[in-house]
């Protein structure tokens, strides 16, 4: 059974968006500033409607940020 | 440390403190099949009253803590309060059944058919106290974990 991993690329699009805070993102993309350092911890997968917000709040496609990998 | 987790950090220490009491009580005194008089009742239920309100004073203190113009609960927060909640639900459902299980064994070898009036409401008390328990330490180690990638 394949173990499915989705990585992202949120803390490298903070620092490339003008060194945005995890505390401006989470109010873009309408979380707490804690689920933000989850999700760059690798701690958590966002719903479908969280990982749009995000990819919404740096201006790029939802692949831009998020990847899905097969072990 | 988002406020939810510092609700349960709060609660975790609330009803510790309430389970050490009534531990020290039990030591000190007996459980509560050997209590002779109501003053044993009375600190046991001051000890569960305290906690309590010392819960509700917390709720109180996190409800006029939340910035109105933040998010304060997110769905990672409902994610782990879900599962946190069904952890607690099956450990208080287990010890409310395993408390009535002992309670109906030890009155039954006693050749007593009537149980104390006093025990519907400490098991009760039991139970609840183990379902806020179980779900702050289950809360708690959920944050700390992996979730979402079911």
């Amino acid at each position: 059974m394949t173990r499915s991993r989705v990585k992202n690329r949120i803390r490298r699009l903070r620092f490339d968006n003008s060194e945005m805070t995890q505390e401006e993102l989470a109010s873009r993309a309408e979380c707490t500033r804690q689920t933000i350092i989850a999700l760059e911890q690798g701690k958590y997968v966002p719903s479908i409607a969280l990982a749009f917000r995000i990819a919404k709040a740096f201006g790029v496609r939802l692949e831009d940020v998020f990847q899905y990998e097969e072990d | 440390m988002s406020l939810n987790q510092k609700c349960a950090w709060g609660q975790l220490a609330i009803f510790g403190l309430m389970v050490i009491g009534w531990l020290v009580l039990f030591v000190m005194n007996g459980t509560i099949f050997y209590w002779q008089d109501n003053s044993m009742m009375m600190t046991f239920y001051s000890i569960s009253g305290a906690g309590f309100v010392l819960l509700v004073l917390m709720n109180m203190w996190a409800t006029l803590r939340r910035k109105h113009t933040e998010v304060s609960s997110d769905e990672r927060d409902r994610a782990v309060f879900r599962r946190a909640s069904l952890w607690a639900t099956g450990i208080s459902y287990t010890t409310v059944g395993v408390l009535l299980l002992t309670v109906t064994i030890t009155y039954m070898n006693r050749g007593s058919d009537t149980v104390p009036v006093y025990f519907p409401l400490f098991i009760v008390l039991v139970g609840g106290v183990t379902l806020l328990l179980t779900q702050s330490i289950a809360a708690l180690f959920l944050y700390s974990r992996k979730v979402g990638d079911d």
